[in-house]
């Protein structure tokens, strides 16, 4: 009889500002993980997802940012979601299994019997509640989301082989030279407290290791003076690949949408991921217009409350628009992701871009992108306060912070 | 005396430098570009400089504090909360600016480097007895800027004409000025420009009068400015037979070099060539027509031209930068690498060679 206190934790990691400079100029001022995807942070899907979790007693964000980055933002989400969320700060690497062994104590508050793994940057469906069943199903240490893609795409990923019939985890390798499977990791698991036992060996491991070698007298004092264990341990090579195949790890696979969140170019994907997915589960997140009182809307767009869009815009598809934009008659905005604070003179159009906070786009300009999100250039990014002059055209073009373009620019990086 | 710094903008010209500090921070010949000011301010008797700013004015305010007491002059800052332009931060100054001596004030534009003749200014100031004074510059190519049209004897200001299309002078405003108060009552607290509004004012009551500037001048504005800027800086410490310049069998014509900086064996360093506090120069290497700020380490071997290398950088062993590369803060260009004009945003790390300019985010 399964215990009626059984809590569950959800461990989230947001990384820190090494991995976002992919994502400049938008992370100068704003830390990846809080950078919008469908009118919501990133980090905060798969908050919310984590709200489906019963017995949910904490979520925990770990990451290399300053705690206060995400200050405003825990205490605000904690709020509306009334659910404890914690920001740790990590202070050196300690690899994506080590972070989790260094917050131990934390995490382990509650006496949790199950741990979620998330990472902040994967964009999917987060099937929390059946990954929590299945988990205690197949009884092992752990389990690990899984989805079937593309045989030539798979290498970009950790390749496994699962068993079709018990699921569990056979084969584990991170971004194979050759083809070995196109099931992948998502990046996101369940596991019991055994895990850090796990991780916990695998540091004993590389601490006898290290002893094996001859060391002088003053090299043994250094060692035996480490307290916590500081070397690294990472979940996929240290713990997967060498568990595979012993019936402690376990598979469950996802029929639903999955991308990782790598480029703003993807982001931009993302968001009518999560848009198409608002149409099915909460349509009222949607803006909807015919142009008569509200502006056209064409496919899924989510519209701030507190943006002001006139009825003779068009919008869509796929259009997020954040709090306190202005967009003028006449405008016509597809694919893209329009920033707080963004002003939209009459007639101009946005297409495939992201337009960063306080940005404002002059009247006839054209802002837009062949949308190729694989290409550096793929979508124009308008950084923070950029002025874009009236009939001015930026097309695959990246255009850094409080710039002022005043003539037309073509795949161009404008610092 | 007081005077007025304009500093302004976001100085986004010299990124990736000035992404990393507000642009008067940045380093020049080894010192912060708008210390090379302050110091001369102070060497004629200036007791008071005030910096017209909009950003970052935190970052401002703590270098203050720093260089206040070791320098001994009183600094303050004037903050806009709209652009003013380049004459509308003097209104905003305005009480700072004057006091019960009535004297003029020098007001300079912050990227630019010169050897600074006030005290010749001042002196130019009271022989003519008009209201205001502006040092000129003679340029080659005049179109890209200002032309100041003046009587060649005395240096009244006929008229200013912006960017001309057909010759009319080759002297060009140096931005660098002596001004009575009195001028202070021909600003409005708006956005407004000295050169298009203001000095046409007193150009029209021909009491504007301009010096040409004697020595070099430069706006450093832009890397490759920025550049020039140094060769034409240190040759005039040259001129100046400076005890700063250093001088050894790896030396090469006019090289800075900071007494904390290492340099090992078998190098060849200069021409122009700047090395910040701090740094450490492997044995074998060749650095010219560049400027290494503080913190960085040139490891063996490496072959540096026409560059600019970042706070607290690497350039690894055998590695080729040159062509105007661009380094920010904290880049670390791996070893063999070449990068032929590559621009470098702050915290990357190079792996592989960039084989034409190319801006590296």
């Amino acid at each position: 009889m399964e215990s009626l206190e059984e809590k569950v934790v959800a461990v989230i990691i947001v990384g820190g500002p090494a991995e976002g400079t992919r994502f400049r100029p938008l992370s100068f001022n704003t830390p990846k993980p809080l950078l919008p995807l469908a009118g919501r942070p990133m980090v905060h899907h798969p908050i919310s997802a984590c709200k489906k979790i019963p017995n949910l007693a904490q979520i925990f964000l770990i990451g290399f940012y300053e705690g206060k980055e995400f200050a405003l933002y825990v205490s605000s989400i904690s709020n509306e979601l009334q659910v404890p969320v914690r920001y740790l700060k990590e202070d050196k690497p300690h690899g994506s299994a080590g972070s989790l062994y260094y917050f131990q104590d934390q995490i382990m508050e509650d006496s949790p019997s199950h741990i979620f793994l998330l990472n902040c940057d994967v964009c999917c469906n987060f099937p929390l509640p059946n990954m929590l069943d299945a988990q205690k199903r197949y009884g092992g240490m752990g389990t690990l989301l899984v989805i079937k893609v593309s045989a030539e795409s798979a290498n970009q990923f950790g390749e496994l082989v699962a068993d079709p019939i018990t699921k569990e985890l056979l084969h584990y390798t991170e971004k194979p030279e050759t083809f070995v499977s196109d099931l992948i990791n998502c990046g996101v698991y369940i596991f019991t407290p055994k895990i850090f036992d796990a991780i916990e060996d695998v540091y004993m491991r590389q601490e006898d290791r290290a002893n094996v070698h001859h060391v002088t007298s003053f090299e043994a004092l250094q060692i035996t003076a480490r307290s916590p264990p500081t070397d690294f341990v990472r979940l996929d090579q240290d713990i997967l690949s060498p568990l595979a195949g012993k019936r402690q790890l376990y598979t469950y696979e996802t029929m639903d949408f999955w991308e990782q969140i790598k480029t703003p170019g993807i982001s931009i994907k993302c968001s009518a991921l999560y848009l198409a997915q608002f149409r099915i589960a909460s349509p009222d997140l949607l803006a909807k217009g015919d142009g008569t009182k509200n502006a056209t809307v064409v496919g899924d767009v989510c519209i701030h409350p507190s943006a002001k869009v006139h009825p003779t815009a068009k919008i869509g598809p796929n259009v997020s628009i954040s709090a306190n934009v202005r967009v003028s008659p006449g405008v016509r905005l597809i694919n893209c992701i329009i920033l707080d604070d963004v002003e939209i003179d009459e007639n101009a159009v946005v297409m495939h871009s992201i337009v960063g906070w306080k940005s404002s786009i002059g009247k006839w300009s054209r802002v837009q992108a062949d949308g190729d999100y694989n290409k550096k250039l793929g979508i124009t990014i308008l950084g923070e306060a950029v002025t874009v002059e009236d009939e001015v055209v930026v097309i695959n073009s990246i255009v850094l912070p409080n710039k002022s373009l005043n003539e037309s620019v073509q795949d161009e990086i404008i610092l | 005396m007081k005077a007025l710094i304009l500093v302004g903008g976001f100085g986004t010209r010299l990124r990736p430098l000035t992404l990393s500090v507000p642009k008067p921070l940045v380093d020049f010949a080894n010192k912060p570009m708008i210390l090379h000011q302050i110091e001369a301010l102070k060497a004629i008797g200036v007791t008071e400089v005030v910096l017209a700013i909009n950003y970052q004015p935190e970052v401002m305010l703590n270098f203050l504090k720093d260089f206040e007491e070791k320098i001994g002059i009183k600094i303050t800052c004037s903050q806009e909360t709209e652009p003013l332009g380049t004459a509308g931060p003097l209104a905003l100054a305005r009480d700072k600016l004057t006091d019960i001596s009535g004297d003029p004030f020098f007001v300079l534009n912050s990227d630019v480097i010169s050897e600074y003749p006030l005290k010749q200014m001042i002196e130019f100031h009271k022989s003519h007895g008009g209201e205001a004074s502006i040092m000129v510059t003679k340029v080659d190519e005049p179109s890209k800027y200002g032309v100041v049209v003046m009587e060649e004897s005395t240096g009244q200001v006929e008229r200013f004409v912006e960017k001309p299309k057909l010759f009319v002078g080759n002297k060009i405003n140096a931005g660098i000025y002596l001004l009575n108060p009195s001028v202070l009552d021909r600003i409005e607290l708006r956005p407004t420009s000295i050169e298009k509004e203001v000095f046409p004012n007193i150009a029209r009551d021909k009491k504007l009068y301009a010096m040409v500037l004697p020595g070099f001048w430069m706006d450093i504005g832009q890397p490759r400015d920025y550049i020039s800027g140094l060769r034409l800086y240190l040759d005039s410490l040259k001129k100046k037979s400076s005890p700063k310049l250093a001088a050894g069998p790896h030396i090469i014509g006019n090289v800075l070099v900071d007494e904390s900086a290492k340099i090992g064996e078998g190098c060849l360093i200069g021409p122009d060539v700047a090395i910040g506090p701090g740094c450490v120069v492997e044995s074998g290497v060749r650095l010219s027509r560049c400027t290494v700020m503080r913190g960085v380490r040139i490891k063996k071997h490496a072959c540096i031209s026409s560059s600019i290398i970042g706070w607290h950088s690497t350039v690894g062993q055998w590695a080729r930068v040159e062509n105007m590369t661009i380094l920010g803060e904290d880049v670390h260009v791996g070893d063999e690498i070449y990068s032929n004009g590559g621009v470098v945003l702050p915290h990357k790390e190079i792996k592989s060679s960039i084989l034409k300019p190319e801006i590296v985010m």
